[in-house]
C-alpha cells in the first residue's frame, strides 16, 4: 500500500524530472484521480481526457508542490477537481441536464492512515450536525461541481438564501473542526 | 453580494477562501478570488487550509483503473513519442499471459473428462468460481476460491522466497493489475475484496513476489511467480 510519504518522495521525484517515479505515481494515483473525474463527470470518453490533462498538469507542477500547503492526494485531488470541473462548466447548458450515470460503490482510496481517517471521522460528525439539506449542498458542491446557481436551482430558493446557507454552514464546520 | 452584515464582517477572507475551495463561485467573482489565491500567499494559505478540511468528502468517490492507454497517451504528450513501447509493468503482464495460457489448455482437457463423468455419476453441483495459480515448473500452487466478497487461498505447494511476500493480483482484460491484497505465511487466506470490484470468469489472477507489505507502487514490482484464470464449476 502507497503511503502519504511514499506520494510525497515520488512527487519530489517528479519535480527532478525522474520519469520512473512519473509512472509509479501514476500508477499508485490513476484510479482514485480517474474516480474523481467520473464522479464530476459522469463519462467515461471525458474522464479519460481530463485524467491525462491532470497527469501532464502534475508533471509540469510538482516542482511547485512542496510550497503549496497541502498534503500530497489532496494536491493530486484538487488538480483533478479543479480540472473536472472546468471541463464540467465548459459544457453547453443543455448538457448539464444530463442523467448522471450511476456513480459506482465507494472504495478503498489510496492511503488508509490512521491521521487520513480520523479526520474523515471529524468531518462526516462536523457535518451531521449541519441541517440535513445544507450538508447536502456542502456534498453537492464538492462532489458534483455545483456553483451558488446550480444550488439555489436544485433547492428551489433565491441565490442570496443559498449564498447565506452556504456561508454559514461552512463557518459552522470550521468552528467545529477546529474545536 | 452582501448576505447580511454579522457573517461578512466576522470572516469575510476564510468565507471566501472557503468558497474557492469548494468551487461555488462563478464568472468575475471567481476570477477575482482565483486571482488573489495566485498573488496573496495568506490567501491562498486560507484556501488551502479549506481544502484540507474538505478533503475527506473525496473518501467516498470509488478509485476506477483508467484504460492502459491514458498513460501512454500522457507520456506522448510530455516525452514525444520514443517512450510510445510499452513501459515494464505490462512486460509482467505478457509473462503472466504466458504463464497461464499453458495452465487453460491443461484445464480444458480436465473440464471435458469431469463433464463426462459426472453426467454419469450425479447432478452437477452449482457452478463454483475458482482459479487454480500454478506455476509452470510446479514450485507454487495455489487453490483460490471465489466467495462473496472475498476470496479464499489455500497455498498447496510452495512460499514465498525469503525476506519477500507473496502478492496476490487480478488482471482483468484490459486493465492495470489489481492488489487483492498480500497473503500472509498461514496455509489458508481469506482476503477481502475492495467494494465494487468485479471478478469476470475468465480474467487472471497473478501472484508477484514483492518487498515486505507488498508492493510500494501500486503494480507487480517482482517476479510474477503463478498465474491462473477464474473458472467456473
Amino acid at each position: 500500500m502507497t503511503t502519504r510519504q511514499d506520494i510525497e518522495a515520488l512527487i519530489g521525484r517528479v519535480a527532478l524530472g525522474d520519469r520512473a517515479a512519473f509512472r509509479a505515481l501514476y500508477a499508485a494515483t490513476s484510479a482514485k484521480l480517474h474516480g474523481v473525474c467520473l464522479r464530476v463527470l459522469h463519462n467515461e470518453a471525458e474522464a479519460q481526457d481530463v485524467v491525462q490533462d491532470v497527469y501532464v498538469k502534475v508533471w509540469r507542477a510538482a516542482d511547485r508542490y512542496a510550497v503549496n500547503g497541502l498534503s500530497p492526494m489532496t494536491w493530486l485531488i484538487t488538480i483533478a477537481r479543479n480540472a473536472a470541473i472546468d471541463r464540467l462548466r465548459a459544457r453547453p447548458r443543455e448538457a448539464a441536464a444530463e442523467l448522471p450515470e450511476d456513480a459506482p460503490a465507494p472504495g478503498p482510496s489510496p492511503e488508509a492512515s490512521a491521521v487520513a481517517a480520523s479526520e474523515a471521522r471529524a468531518l462526516a460528525g462536523c457535518l451531521d450536525e449541519l441541517d440535513p439539506v445544507r450538508a447536502e449542498a456542502v456534498r453537492g458542491a464538492y462532489l458534483e461541481g455545483l456553483t451558488y446557481d446550480d444550488l439555489a436551482a436544485r433547492h428551489g430558493v433565491p441565490l442570496n438564501t443559498m449564498r447565506t446557507w452556504l456561508r454559514r454552514s461552512l463557518m459552522r464546520l470550521k468552528e467545529c473542526l477546529t474545536r | 453580494m452582501s448576505a447580511g452584515p454579522d457573517i461578512d464582517d466576522e470572516d469575510g477572507d476564510g468565507i471566501l477562501a472557503a468558497e474557492v475551495a469548494l468551487g461555488v463561485l462563478t464568472g468575475p467573482e471567481a476570477a477575482a478570488a482565483a486571482a488573489r489565491e495566485a498573488s496573496d500567499p495568506v490567501f491562498a494559505a486560507e484556501v488551502a487550509q479549506w481544502r484540507e478540511r474538505l478533503a475527506p468528502l473525496a473518501d467516498d468517490i470509488a478509485p476506477v483503473t483508467p484504460p492502459p492507454d491514458v498513460l501512454r497517451r500522457v507520456e506522448l504528450r510530455l516525452f514525444g513519442p520514443e517512450t510510445a513501447t510499452a513501459p515494464a509493468p505490462w512486460a509482467l503482464l505478457d509473462r503472466l499471459r504466458g504463464l497461464v495460457f499453458g495452465a487453460l489448455a491443461g484445464a480444458v482437457a480436465v473440464a471435458v473428462l469431469a463433464v463426462g463423468l459426472t453426467l454419469v455419476l450425479a447432478p452437477a453441483p452449482p457452478p463454483e468460481r475458482r482459479a487454480e495459480i500454478a506455476a509452470t515448473d510446479g514450485s507454487l500452487l495455489l487453490n483460490v476460491r471465489l466467495e462473496s466478497g472475498a476470496v479464499r487461498v489455500e497455498r498447496l505447494a510452495g512460499a514465498a522466497p525469503p525476506g519477500r511476500v507473496l502478492q496476490l493480483w487480478l488482471v482483468a482484460d484490459g486493465s492495470s493489475p489489481v492488489s487483492l491484497g498480500v497473503l500472509p505465511e498461514t496455509q489458508v487466506a481469506r482476503l477481502d475484496l475492495p467494494a465494487g470490484l468485479r471478478l469476470p470468469t475468465g480474467a487472471l489472477l497473478a501472484v508477484s513476489e514483492e518487498p515486505p507489505g507488498g508492493s510500494p507502487t501500486g503494480l507487480p514490482t517482482g517476479a510474477v511467480l503463478a498465474g491462473g484464470a477464474i473458472t467456473e464449476g
